[in-house]
């Protein structure tokens, strides 16, 4: 097996392959490590290799499945962490200026709960600052997309995207306040999974937005995706809201069934007044419920006329809850910050009260209806974005006012979700018909809280349906 | 609504004990102002009256 054909294989086949002494956890950490060390310096997806670390893990990895103890799917698979997430005396800067020498003494809970898998931290990913804003805010650099590097990989977890799209890594784990696990994976053609609200832990993981954060994977397959939530889910004493729920065997819930589950396409954000939906990603969205639809899932459209107000609601909630976290920064050290994060952290500061009051009433309408929805429809489909990465603005600033509002109004399609509190999944559901220059295009697939399990079942129907996950970049 | 000018937002931002520069200015304004003209001009029946809950736990199932 060629450093390349390690590298290309996906999380659970590399899992696999280990358990059976097919291939040797170290050889893959090292295909791994060539890779980063080759694409880094163009893709920029790394703010901290951990070579030497992940090396040992691999021989200790190694060791354990010779002797018999065969921990879990992941025991020796190569995982990449944004650098929001602590690591035990491993720098973790949130990208940026003001945390970039934080070493936390302890791992996150997530970050526990991978090693106690077995699994082999081989970096810490690339983000925008703080978790807001563009890919040009972080203090490391802009990652690009591997796909069309002036292309935006999606935010916020920039880095997640383009080094799992990359083969930089087998899986990853990034955080989604409104929509930064699944942005990225549409970006760049994964699978990103924002999990319900409290069924993974937060404990650990510096926070963007109380209410919205929740830690996701950002994969190749649905089965990967399946794999890495199953690892890291479940109740923890340590954050209050995770659910003292059992976490079911998401590998098992995909049978490539999908007869008799009923799919609701959300108008508001599929239909002709969808905000700033271009035709392609509509026409893929409508093709890929034909597929779901041919498999056995009954499909229709539903109304959930809330969800055009997601976006705002969602950004003014998440804005105002951001800077709450840490009000001294933003007066004590403005400087430290990038211009457009500076900017977001101010508005957030002068949002007034009433506002934000407002923003969670609109949350519960929001949810009120979805969750009515939810009763009628097992799945709920919808894009991911307007449609596929954009060209990354290098220049710092806002714009217009008018740039501003048809930011918020594209945020609807991830803040949805966020809004909702349940889980929501991005798949990559065909490409531009750009030819050599093609991007990805992406659905959400969105399901009742705490019921992963369908969406990712529907997920894996399609994807085993479709090609479109056997696409590489050109990288 | 009437859009907050410039002196609206420094008056706002000295009341917050936040010093907010020239380069800043015209960024926080543009943003500030699309959030709080978006958020007014949804109109939905009711909204006023509405409790609002920020997440789901588990004891807000368990009571439902």
């Amino acid at each position: 097996m060629t450093s390349q054909d390690l590298a290309f294989m996906s999380a659970t086949e590399l899992g696999a392959a280990f358990r059976d002494r097919q291939a040797s956890p170290v050889e893959a950490v090292e295909a791994y490590l060539e890779r980063i060390e080759r694409l880094n310096p163009s893709l920029n997806a790394y703010i901290t290799v951990l070579a030497d670390e992940a090396m040992e893990s691999a021989r200790q990895a190694e060791v354990e499945i010779a002797a018999g103890n065969h921990k879990s799917a992941l025991h020796g698979v190569p995982v990449g962490v944004k650098d929001q997430i602590y690591t035990k005396g491993i720098r973790t800067s949130d990208a940026s200026k003001i945390r970039s020498d934080f070493v936390p003494d302890q791992d996150a809970t997530v970050v526990a709960n991978l090693k106690r898998a077995g699994a082999v931290i081989i970096g810490k990913l690339n983000m925008t600052e703080f978790a807001m804003g563009d890919p040009i805010t972080s203090a490391f650099g802009v990652t690009r997309n591997p796909w069309d590097t002036t292309r935006s990989p999606g935010t916020s977890s920039t880095g997640s995207g383009a080094a799992t799209a990359a083969f930089m890594c087998a899986t990853s784990l990034g955080e989604d306040t409104g929509g930064s696990v699944r942005g990225p994976a549409a970006n760049c053609g994964l699978v990103g999974l924002r999990p319900s609200w409290g069924r993974v832990s937060r404990f650990g993981v510096d926070g963007a937005s109380w209410s919205l954060d929740t830690i996701g994977p950002i994969s190749r397959t649905v089965e990967d995706c399946a794999v890495t939530i199953g690892a890291i889910a479940g109740h923890d004493p340590n954050d209050p809201y995770t659910w003292d729920t059992p976490v079911p065997d998401y590998r098992a819930a995909l049978t490539g069934d999908v007869r008799g589950l009923k799919i609701g396409v959300v108008r508001e954000l599929t239909g002709p007044d969808a905000p700033g939906l271009d035709a392609q990603t509509r026409q893929a969205i409508l093709d890929a419920m034909q597929k779901l639809a041919e498999l056995g899932a009954e499909v229709e459209e539903v109304t959930i006329p809330m969800a055009a107000h997601a976006g705002v609601a969602c950004r003014v909630i998440s804005s105002v809850e951001r800077v709450s976290l840490n009000p001294s920064w933003i007066r004590e050290r403005p400087e430290d910050f990038h211009h457009n994060t500076r900017v977001a952290f101010m508005t957030g500061e002068l949002i007034p009260a009433q506002t934000y009051y407002k923003a969670q009433k609109l949350r519960t309408l929001i949810r009120s209806q979805t969750l009515e929805a939810l009763e009628r429809y097992d799945v709920l489909a919808m894009p991911t974005g307007s449609g596929p990465a954009a060209v990354m603005d290098l220049r710092p600033g806002i714009g217009s006012k008018e740039q501003a509002a048809s930011a918020l109004k594209d945020g609807s399609y991830r803040g949805f979700f966020s809004m909702v509190s349940g889980p929501a999944l991005s798949i990559c559901c065909g490409f531009t018909s750009d030819g050599d220059g093609a991007l990805p295009l992406a659905m959400q697939l969105a399901g009742r809280p705490f019921d992963e399990a369908t969406v990712l079942r529907v997920a894996h129907a399609y994807a085993q349906a479709t090609p479109w996950h056997l696409r590489h970049p050109p990288v | 609504m009437q859009e907050l000018t410039n002196d609206d937002i420094r008056a706002l931002a000295k009341a917050a004990n936040l010093n907010i520069d020239d380069p800043e200015l015209t960024d926080v304004n543009y943003s500030l102002n699309a959030m709080l003209e978006a958020m007014d001009a949804i109109d939905v029946p009711g909204v006023n009256a509405v409790e609002p809950l920020a997440v789901i736990t588990s004891n807000t199932e368990a009571s439902q």
